[in-house]
């Protein structure tokens, strides 16, 4: 018997019970479609977390304090340390990771105010960051060694300041209350918020960016003290060697050791990425147990349709069937099963993946390799659980499957 | 020339520690054109004789030559092919698949046969015009009377031309018209040349056949040429 005939002739056994053949497949659709939006969420999770880091600048070092315990006042990092770690042979730019705490920016109405993080930068920055200027222009040295009360800010926050965001805001000036004060600030740059998407889902819980000279920042802050620096270095083939000469030169220039840690960007994608494989990979898990119980479901109804008709394989032997034909017809019988339930599975998976990603914010990536996978395994477990079913149905003895009523 | 010849065979079946023993020392030969009644009484060992002929059971001691071939040794695999290819069988409950039309059930043998789906409609078409079904090519089975069931039956059982065709209780189910329509079928088929083994409790049925073997208690008791035989649509002879 051809593979062709077998097909159709399944085709018309899985389609003669349509409620039963649903039912049966339930299982496997549930499954693979989980399987399949967990992991192109996952993929899109992960690709815009790739992107995100490459705004931040690919292949920059991040210097930072190991923790809080245990440092002194003389491991505190400062702008001394900028202009230090400025000098070293290799380093291109170098930018302090400042930012303030409880700050707030007046809004359109005097009476509301609305919470800020607010971070100090380097003209450098922009090198560091690239930033996507939409209108006026970004930090300046000269913002920096005046201590100028100048501010960029991302057009998100423009929209929540002055209800609109265009040219005419630059020039405009902004008040940010702190625990220390308040300050004005003028307008003369605005930047593409690169989260816009995540940050207008959640706009009340994020609050708005302002970007401030890092000189008028500590005067704001009456706080010296910076939580680290970012720093692209200039051979990117060097970051090892670059990591443990920024070590030394700080560990000498406080005097001190283990108080510092230096991550390059590449490693935090990696830890992210490791982190959220391992998410994938347990309701993966927990999809693949979804799997299992429907590929039992699957072998349960093939027993089932066996026995029903027991007469008919009786028919099939005594006018010529071989025990491999039975065998590759139930055979058949169950792969379209799963594989249908795989497709509509996969078409079920895509549509939540895209439902998901819509409210969170997220773009599914559907890979060719995820709809390979998805097909496979269903049709997969149409041959592993459909093989007991076949053997029984193809061991019959004709004459007794000849008299079953 | 000699369609299928039995030598010493005997058929017993072992349920739990009771040996039964279904047929005893069976010789028996047919040879081709032949239209033979095997007949007997529940328990006389017609059937189990018919299984062992019809291939679907295999004896426990003695050979069965078949076109000279000893299927009495063939496994499973062999058997259905021998099933497939020299055998057609005509089944009292008629046994064809409920959900397929009279032209699919006919065509079956030669899906397992392996034959081209354009020869297979050929031939199908062609047997069911010896049965004069070929007005009812689409019906399912369940949309044709009882003697068209069989008809059907015997075009399936006629389409791989096999050697021999194998009846068990043909008109069982049916009325005295479909009977009499059926044994002429036979007839015809008989006169062009067909052998047919046929097995049968009813007399009258076994006088449409050219010879009676009678079986009791596992054993050939008479064999003999049929006298006074009905001749269906002719006159008497």
């Amino acid at each position: 018997m051809s593979l062709g005939e077998c097909t159709k002739s399944a085709f018309r056994n899985v389609f003669s019970n349509k409620m039963r053949t649903f039912l049966t497949m339930l299982g496997i659709i549930i499954g693979i479609s989980s399987v399949i939006a967990i992991v192109s969420i996952g993929n899109g999770s992960q690709a815009a977390i790739e992107k995100e880091f490459e705004s931040f600048g690919t292949g920059s070092l991040t210097v930072s304090l190991t923790g809080y315990n245990n440092i002194e006042t003389r491991d505190l990092l400062t702008m001394d340390d900028y202009d230090m770690l400025k000098e070293i042979k290799g380093v291109r730019y170098v930018n302090p990771t400042y930012s303030g705490r409880n700050t707030y920016i007046k809004l359109l109405d005097p009476q509301e105010t609305k919470s800020a993080s607010v971070s100090g930068v380097t003209a450098d920055a922009q090198y560091i960051d690239n930033p996507t200027m939409l209108y006026g222009r970004y930090i300046s040295q000269n913002d920096v060694d005046m201590k100028t009360n100048v501010a960029v800010i991302h057009d998100t926050t423009a929209l929540k300041v002055f209800g609109y965001c265009n040219e005419s805001v630059l020039g405009e000036k902004i008040k940010l209350k702190t625990w220390k004060g308040t300050g004005k600030y003028t307008i003369i740059g605005i930047m593409e918020n690169t989260n816009a998407s995540t940050e207008t889902a959640y706009s009340d819980e994020f609050p708005a960016t302002v970007i401030l000279p890092i000189s008028t920042a500590i005067r704001l802050y009456n706080n010296k003290n910076l939580s680290g620096f970012s720093i692209l270095i200039e051979d990117l083939e060097q970051t090892e060697m670059m990591k443990e000469r920024i070590m030394t030169a700080l560990e000498q220039f406080h005097q001190n050791e283990d108080k510092y840690y230096i991550q390059d960007s590449s490693e935090m994608v990696d830890s992210i990425n490791s982190i959220l494989s391992y998410v994938t990979l347990f309701i993966s898990f927990v999809a693949g147990i979804s799997l299992l119980v429907g590929g039992i479901g699957v072998m349960n109804i093939m027993m089932v349709t066996v026995t029903e008709r027991t007469r008919e394989i009786g028919i099939r032997k005594s006018i010529g069937a071989k025990n491999k034909d039975i065998k590759i017809q139930f055979m058949t019988e169950a792969v379209i099963l799963t594989g249908m339930g795989g497709l509509a599975g996969l078409v079920l998976g895509i549509g939540f993946a895209l439902l998901i990603g819509h409210f969170a914010g997220i773009t599914p990536v559907l890979s060719v390799e995820a709809v390979a996978m998805a097909v496979g395994i269903s049709m997969g477990i149409g041959i592993i659980f459909g093989v007991t079913p076949a053997n029984k149905a193809a061991k019959l003895d004709p004459i007794e499957a000849l008299r079953f009523e | 020339m000699e369609i299928l010849k039995l030598e010493h065979i005997r058929k017993e079946y072992n349920q739990s520690e009771l040996s039964v023993i279904a047929l005893h020392d069976i010789n028996l030969s047919v040879t081709e054109g032949e239209f033979l009644s095997i007949m007997g009484t529940s328990g006389s060992g017609k059937s189990t004789m018919l299984n062992i002929l019809g291939c679907l059971d295999s004896p426990t001691r003695g050979s069965y030559y078949l076109d000279g071939e000893d299927v009495a040794k063939f496994k499973d695999e062999k058997l259905a092919e021998i099933r497939n290819k020299k055998i057609g069988f005509v089944f009292q409950s008629f046994n064809l698949l409920p959900k397929l039309s009279s032209l699919e059930n006919v065509e079956l043998p030669m899906v397992y046969a392996g034959v081209s789906k354009k020869v297979r409609h050929q031939k199908a078409m062609i047997a069911l015009e010896k049965v004069g079904l070929e007005k009812r090519i689409k019906h399912k089975p369940n949309e044709l009377s009882g003697g068209q069931r069989q008809r059907v039956a015997i075009a399936r059982a006629l389409v791989n031309e096999p050697s021999i065709l194998m009846a068990d209780e043909p008109t069982g189910n049916l009325d005295s018209r479909s009977t009499v329509e059926i044994m002429e079928i036979f007839q015809k088929l008989n006169d062009d040349g067909t052998t047919i083994v046929m097995v049968t409790h009813e007399p009258e049925v076994a006088q449409y056949t050219k010879r009676i073997a009678l079986f009791k208690d596992g054993s050939i008791i008479k064999d003999e040429l049929v006298k006074d035989r009905t001749l269906v649509g002719r006159s008497v002879v």
